[in-house]
Order: structure tokens, then C-alpha cells, then sequence
């Protein structure tokens, strides 16, 4: 009865565990704070026991129990920095379906999971010529010429070169996106400076677009409307200092450039 | 000048969709999913740009992507069960394309004439175009997100469980 109990014990403990890392993985992967809580909950549901989650801004806490709720196991685990990735996203929801759907047992969930944090991000080369000829096909919607286009292809390739090299490296990204953002308005003021193109100011503006961190903005509002406030509120700053960092390393290149409209 | 603006509408479209890849990549989208980002980037983009003729409508653009990012939301929705992913690895990349990143430019430039004008009359200019496109860029994009998002919240039972 005793070793029974202590297998129970054991099992929900490692479910808490289980259900920690999950939820610490699929929040730092950029899902709102609604899609955590509801793809975690279906996995309790599917496990059998009794669950509750909490998210914070850098924490995930989960309270599981087998009967008795104040007999319950708390996981806490740090919000994974794992950058936005819809991939992973995407595989962890399907994920809780199967779990759910198919009853799929603990221990084949767990390597199942191991195999989806495996996941490799998308190519960085792709990464690097997909984003510049995004940003240069923005240009063309905000009614830059094909010069500006160009322009801002090159400047956005050497940017977002510089950003990838920064974050291998590990610094620091608001430094990064500083960076970025005045390599990027620098080279790109070249058509104003040397009067190339007939839209250079469309070129310089556009330049730093690829860096403005859209899914925080857009997580945040999500995360309003669901009422996890503190969490929308983080997003919302983590976002706007990025966007403060951005407009900085802009002015800064317009300025040391000395580009005559100022 | 029907065919101008039915080319416009298409041109559009095409940079929208090209537009909606690149950022698909950034956020690590599944490679089966891009095309469906392109197409309600395109969807959405030209909606926006039909709005906001003088022939159609002649929409302000605050509301005009309000309209075209409810619509980028919903087709998020309906389509995303179709490739198995959440709506939001759809729409995110549908809505980039429509950031008013001019408006975010000339608030910027304001900023910096502000600064360096310190006459009452001129420094009273720039800051007139400071919070004109301030507001009018914070408002596309509070409009923008909240257009795209309330789709998720009122067809809930199918946005989560497009992975099922």
C-alpha cells in the first residue's frame, strides 16, 4: 500500500515536472498565454490528474495532484529564451492533441518532447535572403522605386547579417538590435547621400522594418484581452524598449551621416 | 484607369504575399505553411489598398487596417486547420506587411527636427507632425492587432483545435 502510494507520488511528480518544461517551452517559443494554458490543461486532463498554471512574465508554475488538491507537486521552471519559433509551436499542440486523442502514455509523451526540442531552427541563409527580399518588397508597398528596392535589399542582408553574428555570439539584443538598425539606416542613406533613386527617404525608412519584433505586439494584445495582464504588459515593454533600441541606432545613423532633410 | 488600379490591387497583392515569406522565415514557420501566409498577406494587403480608394470607398487608413486585419484574422482561422498550425503562425506574417513604417519614419524625423529647431513657430510645426503621425502609426497598429486577434477569441472553439 505504502510502495503503491509512493509510485503515485513519484508519477505525479514527474508529470508536474513534465507539464513545467512543456509549458516553460511552448511560452518561450512565442504562443500567447491562452494557447499554454489550454494545450498544458488538455495534457493534465489526458495524464488524469488535477492541474493548475500559473504564467508569469519569466516563470511558469504548475500545481499538479493525483486526488487531493492540497496533496499537490509545484513545478516551477524558467520560461525557455528559446526565440520565436511557430515550428515548435505548432509540434507541441499537436503534440497535447495526440496525447489527448490517441491516449498516448507518459513515457513515450516525454520522448516524443525531447525530439520536438530538437527541432532545428529554419536555415539561416534562407532566413538571411527570404528577410531582405521581404523588406524590399515593403519598400515597394510604401512606393519606393526598384533603386530603393535595391538598396534596401543590400542594407538588409548586411544588417540582418550583423544581427545573426551578434546573437551567435550571445550579446546582448538590445545592443543587437542598436546595431542593426544604424548598419542598416547607414547604408541604406547611401541613395540619399550619393543621390541615387528617385525615393531614397522610402529607402532609409524601410531599412530597419525586418527589426521591428511584431509577435511580442501582437502576443501582448492577445494576452490583454484573455485578462493575463501582467504577462501583456511585459511583452508590451520587452517590445517597445526593442522598438526604442531600433529608432535609436536609426536617428544615430541619420545623424553621424549629417543627411540633409534634418 | 480601371486596369491601374486593378494592376495596383495585383502589385500589391505580390509584394504583400513576397513580404509575408520573408517574416514567415524569421519566426522559424513551417516550410508548409508560407504559401498560406502569402496568400492572406495578399488577401488582407489588397483589401486595404481597395478601401482606401477614392472609387471604393475612400476609407481612412486607421479603420481601412482595422477591416483588412479582421479579414487576415479570419482567414487565419479558417485556413490555418487546413495546414495543421495555429492561426497565429498565420497571421502574424500576413500582418507585417501592413505596419505603417512610414508614419513610424516621419514621427522619428519629427522628433529629431524638434529637437533642432528651437524657433516657437518652426519647433510648433514639427511637433504638430511629431503627434500627427505618432498617433496616426500607434492607431494603424493598435487597430491592426486588435482587428487580427478578436477573430481567434470569437471562433475559439475551432482556433484552438486547428492542430487536432
Amino acid at each position: 500500500m505504502k510502495t503503491s502510494m509512493s509510485c503515485n507520488v513519484t508519477h505525479v511528480r514527474h508529470i508536474a515536472a513534465f507539464l513545467a518544461e512543456y509549458a516553460s517551452l511552448l511560452a518561450g517559443c512565442g504562443a500567447t498565454c491562452i494557447r499554454t494554458e489550454k494545450n498544458t490543461r488538455r495534457l493534465a486532463d489526458a495524464f488524469g490528474v488535477g492541474f493548475d498554471l500559473s504564467i508569469m512574465p519569466a516563470h511558469v508554475y504548475v500545481s499538479v495532484w493525483d486526488e487531493d488538491p492540497s496533496d499537490s507537486r509545484i513545478a516551477v521552471r524558467k520560461i525557455t529564451n528559446h526565440g520565436i519559433s511557430f515550428n515548435i509551436n505548432a509540434k507541441l499542440s499537436r503534440l497535447s492533441w495526440e496525447v489527448a486523442d490517441n491516449h498516448i502514455d507518459f513515457a513515450t509523451t516525454v520522448d516524443r518532447f525531447t525530439a520536438i526540442c530538437k527541432t532545428k531552427p529554419t536555415c539561416k541563409w534562407e532566413v538571411l535572403i527570404l528577410t531582405s527580399l521581404a523588406n524590399a518588397s515593403f519598400c515597394r508597398l510604401f512606393g519606393g522605386d526598384v533603386i530603393s528596392m535595391l538598396i534596401v535589399f543590400i542594407s538588409t542582408l548586411a544588417g540582418y547579417r550583423l544581427k545573426q553574428v551578434m546573437l551567435e555570439d550571445k550579446r546582448d539584443v538590445r545592443l543587437t538590435f542598436l546595431c542593426a538598425s544604424f548598419f542598416s539606416a547607414a547604408l541604406s542613406a547611401g541613395g540619399h547621400i550619393f543621390d541615387i533613386g528617385a525615393t531614397p527617404e522610402i529607402a532609409v525608412s524601410t531599412s530597419v522594418l525586418y527589426l521591428i519584433p511584431g509577435v511580442p505586439y501582437i502576443n501582448a494584445v492577445s494576452d490583454m484581452i484573455d485578462r493575463h495582464y501582467l504577462c501583456a504588459f511585459s511583452r508590451f515593454f520587452d517590445a517597445a524598449i526593442l522598438t526604442v533600441c531600433l529608432s535609436a541606432g536609426l536617428c544615430a545613423g541619420l545623424l553621424i551621416l549629417g543627411l540633409k532633410w534634418f | 484607369m480601371c486596369n491601374d488600379i486593378l494592376i495596383n490591387f495585383f502589385e500589391d497583392g505580390l509584394f504583400a504575399a513576397i513580404a509575408a515569406i520573408g517574416f514567415s522565415s524569421i519566426s522559424n514557420t513551417p516550410h508548409h505553411a508560407y504559401l498560406t501566409c502569402a496568400i492572406i498577406a495578399a488577401a488582407g494587403h489588397s483589401l486595404r489598398y481597395a478601401l482606401t480608394l477614392p472609387e471604393l470607398g475612400s476609407f481612412h487608413i486607421i479603420p481601412a487596417s482595422t477591416v483588412a486585419s479582421f479579414a487576415i484574422g479570419l482567414l487565419a482561422v479558417l485556413l490555418s486547420s487546413r495546414i495543421k498550425c495555429p492561426a497565429e503562425v498565420c497571421f502574424f506574417p500576413a500582418l507585417l506587411p501592413m505596419i505603417p513604417g512610414m508614419y513610424a519614419y516621419r514621427t522619428i524625423e519629427a522628433l529629431l527636427s524638434c529637437l533642432y529647431n528651437t524657433q516657437e513657430e518652426v519647433f510648433g510645426h514639427y511637433f504638430y507632425l511629431l503627434t500627427y503621425n505618432g498617433l496616426t502609426c500607434a492607431f494603424i497598429i493598435l487597430g491592426m492587432v486588435i482587428g487580427a486577434t478578436i477573430p481567434v477569441f470569437l471562433f475559439k472553439k475551432i482556433s484552438f483545435t486547428v492542430t487536432r
